[in-house]
């Protein structure tokens, strides 16, 4: 019987064998296919390996538990949760009173005959062997059954008894200890002997010690508080098992009307119809779920990103084609000879991409699996959770594997099509004509040009729509490439000023534009992409360093640490002093509102906070706007306010808007006011900001309720306070303290009878700290076990330095690589002229220049090209943006935000080294390895049909 | 070589009758004409030629370079198409069907000879004579058992698994011939395929096809070797596109030593 696809079987045995016999080329072209294969394939088996089902989920959160019952702390009213057990709400909106909080109780909420569990979890500073590291202290009993799947056991065992706790094997190592070494916290004398190590399948890298119930927390929370510390920060939750059908939605609900919200095993597997999730039924909840516009667009980004690499990848390939079929021309026209037609000879050509894109795709797919699979162990601990499985999805594998496929056959396409247009006598004399390329697609090519460019111009000039600009510039592009083939003709027209070697590289790639465009087209849009980012970013670049604003002068280092009261500031102090080149040291105290260790902002009990207090005068008409007896403003009213004294904002924040601290601190900021030096020393306070002063004085309003203040607050009163008033004196408008608004010296502060803590220290450098300074400095920071707070002003620093090279490294790879690939393809073809020239006594050395002539030629046309296509986008980006900023800032002067003093700032500027580098230095660079690889003999009479 | 390789005038005294006017030619040329180029670079490969090649019989063309010998072949083959005249192959005129139908009719009724490399080289010896039927979809199992049978046939069974290059180059042209005889084909058009060989092999691979063409192939011969124009039924000498001599096989060898003292 015959059938259509019988021909197919001869046509990819013809091109299995020839990929075979000709391995150099097929594996080049392969590992051009399998590369990104194979870290799809990776990336899918790794998301999906790490992507854990409910089940796995359930497993390490819960154990083998069949809930886990936490305290939202709303103070016990009812709750209504989601499934999740993680979002919940008050049944009853508060609206804008005053919301409940505190603890509720748990166990009152315990279903009859649950077994439970109690899990809690604090943090203290451990003692190890490099010093101090902050860790989560959990107490939990981990013989339990129901605790088994939360940890893994992977040395000595779980502690039994008090006295006795198991670290995380990254506590460990972090710590420098062992199973077997003892472990204490600061604070508490009490030694505790690590007997075992585990880790935490969702957390490989938390620091964490496991201790029997109450042997750990409630002894260091009470030693910590005798000292006036803060706590352990204890919160504990219960794991609960109660059989049968395990804890049900209707049990989570009677749960929840006792103000307990529960994770759920049985919900997790089977959750409720949304309908049946009160919480779902509020106002402010039905749109809880993620819009399917914003899935929309991440999936015609990502469809972007595949199909521009395809096309990438289908013009670096595609002359690979072009030069086998070329090559086996004869053959070809055997198969003609033989009865093959067109269909025939486009089969055979095109199985060429079936065959290297098939193998492609097993071999980037296979060689993915097993890096994953090799790599399992490693890629578990960079992403610092287990997998829960070794999920290989073959449905999503194979349709990575067809887009190997696929591509193969897209850059099999034109060279098939071309070799079946060949007459099959010229194909069997091995007559060489010069081939007419399309006449269609040049016109294709300008109307997608032309239709681009004005999309992008429209997208920059009468919209502020990023996607518009970006849409049109992909259209843009595309016609670009399709109009290669007639701008490379162009290009010919330069040929009559050129000497000798580069004339006839010139002229040949002109008149075979059939295998020069296609290399041409893969550099252009290789470049292309490379100087649109360059130039976004070289102008971005440019933008942030005109908007960055110094947080402290120039070489300013500082270290601010509110924990535990200040008692590791002074250590913290030194080690700065020891490690960095210090000019002037300015120590800095804040000041404290209730207990000695409250921290700033701290909801804890007792705790309060300060602010500096505006006289009523004073204030921004602008910000008072929505408070009750307020006016609405009109647009023309806002634009006036927003440049009034009052209303003025500089941007700029510290964390601390008053210290207390002496002169020195002036001479760290750079401070030019000798008033205000004389001012400190003589024991009055320094202003840096005109509003807060009045008649000579500066309040700070001591809030010791605030509950109270909050409400009063959100009802547009000033919050109730004692305010404590300083003479001060008002630094001139051009000094700047970089947002610190008050410095109170410390005999004003103690007189006044403020309570301070020291927090830190300002200290101006020689020069900027290196980084060996700044990791020897970071390490006696973790030794003491504070989270840092330093901060070091080192000027705008870009970072897209690297960025850039890589993407120019990258545009130069391409180059390099397509320009070779053409240049093969010439001397494939120029082989006949090359014997010609030597017979008629051209010297060898002709033979290489000729080939870096040929390969330099076909990368200038695409670095040219791909350069002016490129720039274009890019300041279509650009001026879209400034449109949108413009319009953005216009809208926030109607709206009566105060601030926006400056107008935007979008410059468009074109990274001339990038550029030039890419020009020059790229197509030179191709030129000399071509001439370099190619040999200077000729090859003896070589097989035509090889 | 696996058999006794018979000289020219025993196999032609073996078979000995004419063609007659009552068979039906397999390739009839009719007042063909081509011309190459146009006004001043105006080249007449050929004019007016007319030749009919009859079932059994093989005809030689001989003639100088530029003759238009292989414009002929190619013309006679579908390859190129004529400026006028007709071309009938098997009753089919190919100058008037379409592109597709030429292709078919090549791997169906038409096969070639060329000089040199006439096998693919990513092909075994079966694969390639299999090509043409397998082009026209037969299965692949069924193509080949066809090709090694024709292969087994001409005394070259033991090629059939050979890659061309393990092949001597008198072993290719006989592998070729069999290509262009596999199936339904009874038409072969032989470009000098004996020019890249010595004379013992050529000698060999004329024997294979006047043995073909004995068994009922037609066959033209383009040669300038009046040698191996002894193997033809007939000659026929080209002239600057025009026959300018005919002769049958009677009157061959006196001609052809004419024509041998000539050159």
């Amino acid at each position: 019987m015959n059938r259509w696809y019988h021909s197919w079987v001869a046509a990819v045995r013809i091109a299995r064998r020839d990929a075979w016999r000709f391995k150099g080329r097929s594996s080049l072209v392969l590992a051009m296919i399998a590369l990104p294969i194979l870290g799809v394939s990776a990336a899918d088996v790794t998301l999906r390996s790490a992507d854990l089902s409910a089940e796995q989920k359930m497993e390490r959160g819960l154990g083998a538990a069949d809930a886990r019952m936490s305290d939202p702390g709303m103070g016990g009213v009812p709750i209504l949760q989601a499934p999740d057990g993680f979002n919940k709400a008050p049944v009853k909106d508060y609206g804008e009173g005053i919301w409940p909080e505190g603890p509720g109780d748990i166990r009152a909420a315990f279903p009859a005959g649950a077994k439970t569990l109690k899990d809690s979890n604090g943090s203290g500073k451990l003692r190890t062997g490099h010093g101090l590291l902050n860790a989560v202290i959990h107490e939990l009993d981990a013989t339990d059954p129901m605790t088994r799947g939360m940890m893994t056991l992977e040395e000595g065992r779980f502690p039994a008894k008090a006295g006795e706790v198991a670290a995380t094997t990254h506590f460990l190592q972090a710590g420098g200890l062992k199973v077997g070494s003892t472990v204490a916290a600061r604070g508490l004398d009490t030694e505790y002997r690590i007997v075992g190590s585990y880790e935490l399948p969702d957390a490989l890298k938390a620091d964490e010690v496991l201790a029997p119930p109450g042997t750990f927390l409630a002894p260091l929370d009470k030693a910590l508080k005798a000292d006036d510390l803060p706590g352990a920060e204890t919160s504990s939750t219960y794991l609960v098992s109660v059989g049968g059908d395990g804890f049900t939605w209707n049990m989570v609900k009677k749960a929840n009307s006792q103000g307990i919200s529960v994770i759920s095993r049985a919900v997790a597997l089977n959750p409720p119809a949304n309908s049946d999730v009160p919480l779902y039924q509020q106002d402010g909840w039905s749109n809880y779920q993620q819009s399917a516009a914003s899935e929309a667009a991440a999936l015609a980004v990502v469809a972007t990103v595949v199909g521009l690499a395809m096309l990438e990848i289908c013009l670096l390939a595609g002359p690979a084609f072009a030069v086998g079929a070329r090559r086996s021309a004869r053959q070809l026209g055997l198969v003609g000879a033989n009865g093959g037609d067109r269909r025939h000879i486009r089969a055979i050509v095109l199985s060429g991409g079936l065959v290297i894109g098939v193998a492609a795709a097993v071999v980037g797919t296979v060689l993915g699996l097993l890096l994953t699979f090799a790599l399992r162990p490693l890629l578990e601990d960079y992403m610092g959770k287990r997998f829960g499985s070794f999920d290989v999805r073959p449905l999503e594998l194979i349709g990575i594997g067809l887009l190997a496929v696929l591509t193969g056959l897209l850059a099999a396409i034109v060279p098939a099509i071309t070799s079946s247009r060949q007459s099959v006598l010229a194909s069997l004399t091995g007559r060489r004509g010069v081939r007419r390329s399309s006449r269609v697609l040049p016109v294709i090519g300008l109307i997608a040009a032309g239709l681009g460019i004005t999309i992008t111009l429209y997208g920059a000039t009468a919209t502020d729509n990023v996607a518009v600009v970006a849409g049109g510039s992909a259209l843009a592009e595309l016609g670009i490439v399709a109009l290669t083939p007639a701008l490379v003709g162009l290009f010919g027209k330069l040929g009559r000023w050129l000497p000798l070697s580069p004339r006839l590289a010139l002229r040949d790639a002109v008149r075979n534009r059939g295998r020069t465009a296609p290399a041409v087209a893969a550099v252009l849009a290789a470049v292309a992409g490379t100087v649109a980012v360059a130039t976004y970013t070289a102008s971005d670049d440019v933008q942030q360093r005109a908007a960055y604003e110094a947080r402290l002068p120039h070489g300013v280092v500082t270290v601010l640490n509110a924990e535990g009261g200040g008692r590791d500031v002074p250590a913290i102090r030194a080690a700065v002093q020891k490690h960095f080149p210090v000019d002037v040291r300015a120590d800095v105290d804040r000041i404290v509102v209730g207990n000695a260790g409250c921290t700033p902002y701290s909801d804890a009990k007792g705790c309060g906070r300060y602010e500096i207090f505006t006289p009523k005068d004073n204030r921004c008409a602008l910000w008072a706007e929505g408070t009750p007896g307020s006016k609405e403003l009109t647009p023309a009213e806002r634009r006036k306010l927003s440049k009034d004294w009052r209303c003025e904002e500089n941007g700029q924040y510290a964390e601390y808007d008053v210290l207390v601290a002496d002169e020195k601190l002036l001479s760290v900021l750079a401070v030019d006011d000798p008033a205000a030096f004389s001012a400190l020393k003589s024991g009055k306070a320094v202003s840096f900001d005109r509003r807060n002063v009045e008649k000579g004085q500066v309040g700070i309003k001591l809030i010791t309720d605030t509950d109270k203040a909050d409400l009063m607050v959100q009802k547009g009163k000033d919050a109730p306070g004692e305010i404590k008033l300083f003479p001060v004196h008002q630094a001139p408008q051009s000094a700047t303290a970089y947002g610190l608004k008050v410095i109170l010296p410390a005999p004003a502060a103690k007189a006044a009878g403020l309570n301070t803590a020291p927090v830190g220290a300002y200290f101006s450098t020689d020069e900027l700290p290196n980084s060996t300074q700044q990791q020897k400095l970071e390490a006696a920071l973790d030794a003491l076990g504070t989270d840092g707070g330093l901060y070091v002003e080192e000027g705008y620093t870009s970072d897209n330095s690297i960025e850039l090279l890589a993407l120019a490294i990258f545009a130069g790879l391409v180059t390099i690589g397509a320009a070779g690939i053409a240049t093969g393809l010439a001397q494939t073809d120029a082989e006949p002229d090359l014997k010609t020239l030597a017979a008629v006594g051209a010297p060898p050395r002709v033979r290489r220049t000729l080939s870096g002539f040929q390969c330099g030629v076909v990368a200038a046309m695409g670095v040219a090209l791909g350069s002016a296509a490129g720039v274009l986008p890019a300041i279509g980006l650009r001026l879209t943006e400034e449109r949108q900023q413009l319009k953005w800032y216009e809208e926030a002067l109607d709206a009566g935000m105060g601030g926006v003093n400056d107008a935007p700032y979008v410059p468009i500027v074109v990274p001339w080294e990038t550029l030039a580098a890419l020009l020059v230095a790229v197509p030179v660079g191709a030129a000399l390895l071509a001439a370099l690889v190619t040999r200077s003999r000729t090859a003896v009479a070589r097989r035509a049909a090889g | 070589m696996p058999e006794a390789m018979p000289g020219p005038m025993s196999q032609k005294s073996q078979q000995p009758q004419e063609p007659h006017e009552s068979q039906q030619p397999v390739l009839r040329l009719e007042q063909l004409t081509r011309v190459h180029g146009s006004g001043a670079t105006e080249v007449h490969a050929l004019r007016g030629v007319d030749l009919s090649v009859f079932p059994g019989e093989l005809v030689a063309v001989m003639g100088p370079s530029g003759s238009g010998k292989s414009t002929l072949l190619t013309i006679a083959g579908g390859l190129d198409s004529p400026t006028s005249g007709r071309v009938v192959v098997e009753g089919t005129d190919i100058t008037t069907v379409g592109r597709k139908e030429l292709a078919a009719l090549r791997r169906r009724s038409i096969g070639y000879v060329f000089q040199d490399y006439n096998l693919i080289p990513a092909l075994t010896a079966a694969e390639n004579v299999a090509l043409p039927r397998e082009l026209d979809g037969v299965s692949a199992r069924k193509a080949r058992v066809s090709a090694v049978a024709a292969l087994e046939e001409m005394g070259l069974g033991q090629l059939a698994d050979r890659f061309p290059d393990e092949m001597s180059g008198g072993q290719q042209q006989r592998v070729a011939i069999a290509r262009a005889l596999v199936g339904d084909r009874r038409l072969v058009l032989a470009d000098e395929p004996t020019g890249a060989l010595d004379s013992e092999t050529g000698e060999s691979v004329l024997a294979l096809l006047r043995a073909r063409c004995d068994a009922g192939a037609a066959g033209i011969l383009v040669t300038h070797e009046p040698r191996f124009a002894a193997w033809a039924d007939r000659v026929v000498f080209l002239r600057d596109g025009s026959v300018v001599d005919e002769t049958l096989r009677s009157q061959a060898d006196s001609l052809l030593s004419g024509q041998a003292a000539a050159q």
